[in-house]
């Protein structure tokens, strides 16, 4: 297999990983995505993790709404408080669109990449997924290399126990598993999310 | 959870499309990073943004922004502020923390658990203002206008709050700022000099400052500080009244440490020894007072020794003062304060005070009170409609509760109508801006209310305690993110000054809203288009808003952009006191109204065996609700520890720094500890407290349970009977150690 169409993958499995973290709802996450979610899971050989998460969306009475409380919880304002907004500046600046949201978009700038106007923060998850994505595009594969070691993983391998420990639903541990999968390079950091 | 693969043999493997197709298929088609055409590399963006408004607290102090990418770095003082010039205080510095707040409400959010017990859900702006709008047109229709009721506060709430009450029709408005704060005091002065005070007092240059209360240095408002310091650096002997060693009177000349309750007590000596020895400024009395026989009669009985027991001051002390200000009148300043709902009886005190600066002729002049004179400007909002007071709670029964009242209608009406269902029902309510958990005593009384409601919406740039009781919680851009009100001024101009200057200064926008925060004009009308009154909106937009509000001045908002975001222009001099000035010393009207016409004495509960007074003041880190989760702000001050004096503290075995809570005389506990400061600076017969600490809304991650929430130990309500404002001085507290109830020494 080619390189070229490595990328080409690795660019899609990055922009689903963005599209899970986006706010649930049923115009997007329908049967097609589920039956793509669950076929990665498979591929993966998390089949009783994904089964535990079919259950739990069959028998609630409304999912999609379950997942959007739990996101709401987890990532947007949640009572006792928010668990992880999914930021890199809370973890590494304790504050929201601090240094390190600026030192991101700096390193967007520079591989000739830019916010849009309507976007989230530089920092948000879902947009340095977008970032890996477009890199790998373009077969910057030091790029990402780069990206991930000084400014996703040292935020990530907080945020992920965080959710992976804090959450009610089954879906966000696996989503940021699946994160963290695509995002570590074996024994390179040695950081396993869920270790045991 | 172990996935059987390493990412690296999973790229590697042959069938790898069969997986990553069908995802490619479900992704989004957009993406918030896009490749740039044009921008060079490496390009920072530096810009420097003027026409900042301060409202970390409400004195709007006139900013500059650095922008970096479209991120605010730092906020100073603008260069060409002629108010607070290029300084800002903690506060206004560490307004950028709020802005980042990672706690700041984001989305509009629906509680889709139990009130009071959020479960909260994102949902779109179009689905929070479908709901808000039908819920409230329901209450309307079901129960008319008058079953919503507003609390409002700040800027950003007198537009929405000018809708609920003009164009919808209800009178069931509570400001916290007249209700629980300066209300009494501008009532008190409209009555007796037909003006609310402000804080119109040329410090600067008095010969002497008389403060009750008013702890300024812990209390911050930096012009007004700094005409306070220019004061004291000019040489004016300072006089405060205070139960506390406050930072005020840390720099006293005369430091009077009162009985708390008894402030009209010692005003009434004072102006009696004042009258009795023939040391008040006849003239003054002659032209500019009404009622001078009767009120010296009413209060011939304060002598020096009388007050000086009531007082628990020495008599000699009392003749001292009121030598002092007699010898320097008229260039003295009696401080009219701000905060002044402290009794229940404090419409008497504003009159005392308001009386006394007349007999010192302390009015329109130099050091005295002298109003500047502000640019004009337009008004525009929603147009003003008749609503008749059948359903004014204050004129119920066609009796006026309370005549003084400070415009809206008394909390506890509202509470009370809420709660009983008499004589009406309310059934909706507004929360703009304000967090009435923490502003109004009696907390479990306020839960009784929001229980009471069909529906609830609350907006707000912070979580806080009442944002737990909303239905519907709509995110509000912050005074960084948002035109808004316009500040206009004086410089503090005497009548000989030859070139006095007036300022105006909208607030612009530092940066963006950011997430999906919308204004509160935005936020009203698409309300009031929901509500059936889409005809009645008066502007589309803020920037419309403030443009038609600068019409009158001339001005515009690109105009004064142009000149650095604060257009000055030549002012006119203060000048001396208008002929048809008056002072009612002794006011028939309100005789009539069945209140002492001369300022009296109501004396206050005494402190029960084995308590102390609760007070609280203002820290300088602190203002409202929405500073207590600022990392900076917490960091300087994070908990409010206990004033307690130094011979009590011994007796009861406790030390500095030690973790107490609080049980009042009601049995109500303090839900969190503080740590104990001893100090000799504190009566024995009272605590004091910093306000607006251990907020309980686990939705703050920083200030959360952090400290004491003083007001949930107020839980006995006083009314001031002129004008239904809340007295909050008047419960009484023991302190806790370790599970056990500390009796306080007599
Ligand atoms: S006094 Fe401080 S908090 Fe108040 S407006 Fe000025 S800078 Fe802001």
């Amino acid at each position: 297999m080619s390189e070229t169409s490595t990328s080409q993958d690795l660019s899609f499995f990055y922009r689903f990983l963005a599209r899970c973290m986006q706010y649930p709802d049923p115009q997007w996450m329908n049967e097609d995505f589920f039956q793509a979610f669950f076929n990665l899971v498979d591929t993966l050989g998390a089949t009783s993790e994904g089964q535990e998460i079919q259950n739990i969306l069959t028998q609630s009475p409304d999912p999609i709404e379950a997942l959007q409380i739990e996101y709401t919880r987890l990532f947007i304002n949640g009572a006792p408080h928010v668990v992880a907004p999914p930021y890199a500046s809370v973890y590494m600046d304790k504050s929201l669109q601090g240094a390190f949201a600026l030192k991101t978009l700096s390193f967007y700038r520079a591989k000739g990449f830019v916010m849009e106007k309507d976007a989230d923060l530089p920092d948000h998850l879902i947009h340095e997924l977008e970032f890996l994505s477009l890199l790998v595009q373009e077969n910057d594969l030091a790029g990402e290399e780069e990206f991930l070691t000084t400014l996703f993983r040292p935020w990530y391998k907080q945020f992920c126990p965080r959710v992976g420990k804090e959450t009610r639903h089954p879906y966000y541990r696996m989503v940021v598993n699946l994160i963290d999968f695509f995002t570590t390079e074996e024994k390179k950091d040695g950081f396993q999310c869920n270790e045991a | 959870m172990a996935f059987n693969v390493t990412r690296r043999k999973f790229l590697q493997t042959a069938s790898l499309a069969a997986v990553s197709i069908p995802l490619s298929k479900v992704v989004c088609a957009e993406t918030g990073v896009t490749k740039a055409s044009l921008e060079p590399k490496g390009t920072m963006n530096d810009t420097t943004v003027v026409g900042g408004l301060c409202e970390m607290c409400f004195w709007r102090c006139q900013m500059v922004g650095k922008v970096r990418d479209g991120q605010l770095i730092k906020l100073e003082g603008n260069p060409k502020s002629i108010d607070n010039g290029t300084s800002i205080c903690a506060r206004g510095n560490a307004g950028i923390k709020l802005l980042y707040d990672v706690d700041r409400l984001k989305y509009p959010l629906k509680n889709v658990g139990k009130r009071g017990e959020p479960v909260w859900k994102r949902i779109s702006w179009q689905e929070a203002l479908d709901e808000c709008g039908s819920k409230l047109k329901a209450v309307v229709d079901q129960h008319g206008p008058q079953g919503i009721c507003v609390f409002p506060h700040g800027a950003s709430a007198k537009y929405p709050m000018h809708y609920f009450e003009r164009t919808v029709g209800t009178h069931n408005v509570s400001e916290a700022s007249f209700f629980q704060c300066r209300g009494v005091r501008d009532t008190a002065y409209m009555a007796s000099i037909n003006e609310a005070p402000e804080e119109y007092v040329d410090m600067a240059n008095a010969k002497v400052i008389f403060l009750v209360g008013c702890h300024f240095g812990e209390n911050i408002h930096v012009s007004h500080t700094k005409n306070y310091i220019k004061g004291l650096q000019n040489g004016a002997k300072l006089i405060v009244a205070d139960p506390r060693y406050s930072a005020s009177a840390a720099k006293s000349d005369i430091w009077v440490q009162i009985k708390p309750g008894t402030d009209t007590a010692y005003l009434l000596a004072i102006m009696n020894y004042l009258v009795q020895n023939k040391k008040y400024n006849q003239e003054f009395v002659t032209n500019h007072t009404a009622g001078f026989d009767k009120f010296s009669q009413s209060i011939a009985e304060w002598t020096l020794d009388k007050a000086a027991k009531e007082c628990e001051i020495p008599a000699a002390q009392i003749k001292e003062v009121a030598d002092l200000l007699a010898a320097n009148a008229p260039n003295v300043t009696i401080h009219p304060g701000r905060f002044s709902s402290w009794y229940g009886n404090d419409f008497q005190r504003g009159r005392a005070l308001a009386c006394l600066t007349a007999l010192l002729g302390a009015y329109y002049v130099k050091g005295g009170w002298l109003p500047p004179k502000k640019p004009k400007l337009s008004k525009t909002s929603w147009a003003a409609e008749e609503h008749g007071n059948e359903h004014n709670l204050n004129y119920h029964n066609n009796k006026m509760h309370h005549p003084y009242a400070p415009p809206g209608t008394p909390t506890e009406l509202i509470r009370d109508c809420a709660i009983s269902g008499k004589p009406y029902p309310i059934k909706g309510c507004v929360v703009w801006g304000q967090n009435p958990m923490q502003t109004i005593p009696n907390q479990e009384k306020m839960k009784q209310v929001f229980k009471a409601m069909d529906f609830v919406m609350c907006v707000d740039v912070m979580p806080t305690d009442v944002t737990m009781w909303a239905d519907i919680l709509l995110p509000e851009s912050s005074y960084l993110e948002r035109y808004d009100e316009i500040k206009v001024g004086a410089t503090y101009v005497k009548a000989d000054d030859k070139e006095p200057t007036q300022y105006i200064a909208p607030r612009y926008p530092m940066v963006e809203p950011q997430f999906e925060r919308k204004d509160q004009v935005y936020i009203t009308n698409e309300i009031a288009k929901r509500m059936g009154h889409e005809k009645d909106i008066p502007v589309q937009s803020l920037e419309e808003l403030v443009n038609k509000t600068l019409e009158a001045s001339k001005t515009t908002l690109a105009s004064i952009k142009a000149e650095g975001g604060i257009h000055l222009q030549p002012g006119k001099p203060a000048g001396a006191v208008p002929e048809d000035f008056m002072v009612q010393l002794f006011s028939d009207e309100i005789a009539d109204a069945g209140f002492p016409g001369a300022p009296t004495y109501i004396p206050v509960e005494n402190v029960p065996a084995g308590h102390a007074r609760l007070l609280f003041g203002r820290a300088p880190v602190h203002s409202f609700s929405r500073t207590q989760n600022n990392i900076w702000l917490h960091h300087a001050m994070p908990v409010n520890p206990v004033w307690l004096n130094d011979t009590v503290a011994a007796k009861l075995g406790l030390k500095e720094g030690d973790s107490v809570g609080f049980i009042n005389s009601e049995g109500v506990k303090s839900r969190t500890t503080t740590i104990v400061k001893v100090t000799p600076g504190i009566r024995k017969d009272c605590v004091y407290m910093y306000h607006g600490y251990g907020m309980v809304n686990p939705m703050l991650s920083i200030c959360g349970g952090k400290g004491v929430d003083e007001q949930s130990l107020i839980t006995k309500i006083a009314i001031d009977p002129e004008s239904g404002v809340h007295g909050m001085r008047n419960n009484f507290v023991k302190l806790t150690k370790d599970g056990k109830t500390l009796d306080m020494p007599a």
